[in-house]
């Protein structure tokens, strides 16, 4: 095999869940068929690889110093909320319901993969949730054990440097009837009852 | 065992869960009957499927695989409940009992006696409130399980060497796989073998017990539990006590 052909295929495998077969199919395959999307994802990646960045307040991808949504004047910058990945950013924007700011991980605390505090950067996070503005820190990471962890910590970092932390709230979805949820959805909600 | 079957009705537990492909994960469990395997769970990283958010850690569940081989397919999933999610730091010290587990427990060695001492440690840490005595009391009491579990058995009550009781008000060496020597014999038994603190008599005495109330008896038992483990794993670092310390330095 020539050892261009290799070095591409050994390059494809630091794609997620790509081994050494598949990472074989797609170097035959743009090499084979599609010459002009080889050429568009090298273009691609060169482009994104010299201008994208992590946004400097909240962390997410951006080509600027700073993203349009940190720097609109329309935020109210008293309220930051904490997610895992930008997908999850999205999901909030589409609730129409919170006007703050973000910050995103890009990840979550997974003791168990070495995935620690130095790894996520949280000094990054609390560096910028004492910036004198933010009042309130509302955690959304998710509701797994690593989401459930990622929270705690994050709040008791943020508790002693006296910033107030909120917690999404858990339960039945909206709309939600006990016959079709699942039995750990309802055994939390039961756990987690509240006064009313 | 060999050759194809399948297994039905068996309570487990997740330890960890990996990617696999796009759609699918590999899950750690730790079952009653057959200990610790790795299991293929088709499809369950797919948005809609019914096992995403039952294949959790820390939770009771009940499992069915089938196939031959070293990775089994899961059959089926379900919640079988009881138990609260673990919250705070409830949470890191799960994730302590589950990378013992994963780093000691050889592959489908059954150990029923230490699936219940999991189950139990698992059940307390979800109804202690962050960090409590009584979470170090089981942690303490697992840790003890799994060693003598793995025929690493401890001997507290009796001195190494002697076979004489340990006495509450001296001072002991804990020699690896043989137990407690007076300091004073310890340049006569076993020269470059000892490791770590002194330790009181009495410490031994409680650890044997499972009493934790005395400070001191807490802070050298965890140093002692902490020397052996470390000794049977061999140089394995536990990513969970580094991500731990680290969060305190925070
Ligand atoms: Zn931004």
């Amino acid at each position: 095999m020539p050892g261009s052909l290799e070095n591409l295929i050994e390059a494809l495998r630091c794609l997620p869940s790509v081994g050494p077969k598949s990472a074989q199919r797609m170097a035959y395959y743009l090499l084979q068929r599609e010459r002009p999307g080889a050429q568009r994802l090298v273009d691609a990646l060169t482009a994104a690889l010299s201008r994208i960045r992590h946004c400097q307040r909240c962390n997410t991808f951006t080509e600027d110093e700073c993203c349009e949504r940190c720097s609109s004047a329309k935020r109210d910058p008293s309220l930051l909320c904490v997610v895992e990945m930008p997908v999850d950013l999205n999901m909030m924007e589409q609730t129409h319901a919170f006007n703050g700011l973000y910050y995103v991980l890009m990840g979550r605390l997974s003791p168990l993969d070495g995935i620690g505090p130095k790894e996520l950067k949280l000094e990054r996070l609390l560096e910028r949730a004492c910036d004198g503005a933010v009042k309130e820190v509302i955690m959304a990471t998710n509701f797994t054990n690593e989401g459930e962890a990622t929270a705690h910590y994050l709040s008791d970092l943020l508790h002693t440097r006296g910033i107030k932390v909120s917690r999404m709230a858990r339960g039945l979805p909206v709309g939600g009837e006990l016959e079709f949820t699942d039995a750990g959805t309802i055994a939390q909600a039961f756990y987690e009852r509240r006064d009313y | 065992m060999s050759g194809r079957q399948r297994v039905d009705g068996q309570t487990a537990f997740i330890l960890h869960s990996y990617a696999y492909s796009e759609t699918s994960l590999i899950i750690d469990v730790f079952s009653r009957d057959f200990g610790r395997l790795p299991l293929l769970a088709r499809g369950a990283r797919r948005p809609r499927s019914a096992m995403r958010g039952v294949l959790q850690a820390f939770q009771p569940l009940e499992l069915a695989w089938f196939g031959a081989g070293e990775v089994r397919t899961l059959a089926r999933a379900e919640w079988l409940g009881g138990m609260p999610m673990l919250g705070g730091t409830a949470l890191l010290l799960g994730y302590y009992l589950n990378e013992l587990l994963m780093k000691l427990l050889p592959r489908e060695d059954a150990h029923a006696a230490l699936f219940n001492a999991y189950a139990t440690t698992l059940q307390s840490l979800a109804q202690s409130r962050n960090g409590s005595v009584s979470a170090t009391t089981h942690l303490r009491q697992f840790e003890k399980a799994l060693l003598r579990e793995l025929g690493y058995g401890m001997v507290l009550e009796r001195e190494a060497v002697t076979g004489e009781a340990v006495l509450p008000d001296r001072l002991y060496h804990y020699l690896i796989e043989r137990g407690p020597v007076l300091t004073a014999a310890n340049h006569e038994v076993a020269g470059d073998q000892i490791q770590g603190q002194t330790i009181r008599g009495k410490t031994l005495l409680d650890l044997a017990r499972d009493d934790y109330a005395d400070p001191r008896t807490l802070s050298e038992s965890k140093l002692l539990m902490r020397m052996l483990i470390n000794h049977y794993l061999a140089g394995q670092a536990l990513q969970s006590r580094r991500v731990f310390l680290e969060l305190q330095e925070l």
